[in-house]
């Protein structure tokens, strides 16, 4: 199966560039796309020999990724996996990812990260409750709801179909997989911290939140 | 006291058509959007300054005092504008992103 990477970056210049050289050194097409940076994001990834795509201005992560997958699949990509541009996701778990969609069995494969390997407890706590509501609505458990760690072939990618432009892309994905009965699997991954002020904030969890109430009545 | 609230919310609609005003200058309304405000604040000064001419309708919809009219009315207006801005802002947007993904996507295919 002909897999790329994708990965949307905003405001990651200091990190891209490490992120960048490991994704290269897996052999597999990247695709990176910068969701309107106002630093030299695109710039320092310019550099590596990836497709680079720019958002003129900032749309939000899931956004991003809808762009990145539509121009991995027009480029002949059968599969996806979306990676964070923090550096957060090590690519040491990426042939996890490879084998599970490489399988045949899988539409969608989410990362899980274990609170073992640095994931902060109410962080954990919130996730964990999010996943038991979304069981409950949705009849599908993931027990990490928003790790931005997954893989998804071309077919569930149109099947999926998300409206989230931000931060709510991971759970709607895991909500529509559950309705539309995808066929999923969970991978351990490792996840380091770097910043404790990016990523989903409580006002995006909340936002997130009231979504997944809205999706269970309109959906 | 009813003068004093009477007065202040002519001020005010005349404060509303200045600012409507400004905005039709700036080409940011058109003829047809500043004649409705403008009508709209003059009809709201009219019944502001004579609120008897409520009365048949207060009671005709059982509400025992004209003010408790007119502002089950005023509700009424803002909850209509503020859902028809809703539903403009998110057409907006997804256009807007249709747009930007669009552009981002044409620049990649030209660089090849």
């Amino acid at each position: 199966m002909r897999i790329f990477i994708v990965i949307p970056a905003h405001n990651e210049v200091k990190r891209i560039g490490l992120v960048l050289a490991d994704a290269v050194k897996t052999k597999l097409p990247v695709v990176v796309v910068d969701d309107g940076s106002t630093d030299k994001t695109y710039e320092a990834a310019k550099s590596f020999k990836v497709t680079l795509l720019k958002h003129r201005i900032n749309l939000g992560k899931g956004a991003a990724l809808k762009t990145g997958c539509q121009a991995a699949f027009a480029m002949g990509a059968q599969a996806v996996v979306f990676l964070d541009s923090d550096g957060q996701h090590k690519m040491e778990d990426l042939p996890k990812f490879v084998r599970a969609l490489n399988s045949g069995k899988y539409e969608v494969v989410f990362g899980s990260r274990n609170l073992n390997l640095g994931v902060p407890i109410e962080r954990y706590m919130g996730n964990k409750l999010a996943s038991i509501l979304v069981n409950l609505l949705f009849k599908i458990y993931v027990s990490d709801l928003i790790c931005g760690y997954r893989g998804l072939t071309k077919k569930a990618f149109k099947k999926l179909n998300w409206e989230s432009t931000g931060y709510g892309v991971e759970t709607e994905m895991v909500v529509r997989c559950g309705k539309l009965g995808l066929t999923h699997c969970e991978v351990p991954v490792a996840t380091v911290y770097y910043d404790k002020f990016k990523g989903v904030s409580i006002l995006d969890a909340l936002g997130i939140l009231l979504d997944v109430f809205r999706w269970r009545i309109t959906k | 006291m009813i003068l004093g609230l009477q007065l202040t919310a002519i001020i005010f609609a005349l404060m509303m058509i200045y600012f409507a005003l400004i905005h039709y200058k700036k080409g940011q309304l058109n003829g047809m959007e500043i004649l409705s405000w403008i009508t709209i604040w003059l009809v709201a000064m009219f019944i502001v300054a004579f609120p008897e001419i409520l009365r048949t309708y207060a009671k005709a919809f059982f509400v025992t005092r004209v003010f408790d009219l007119m502002v089950i009315g005023g509700f009424i207006l803002v909850i209509t504008l503020v859902s028809a801005a809703y539903i403009r802002s998110k057409r907006t947007e997804k256009k807007l992103e249709e747009l930007v993904r669009k552009l981002a996507l044409r620049d990649t295919k030209k660089k090849k």
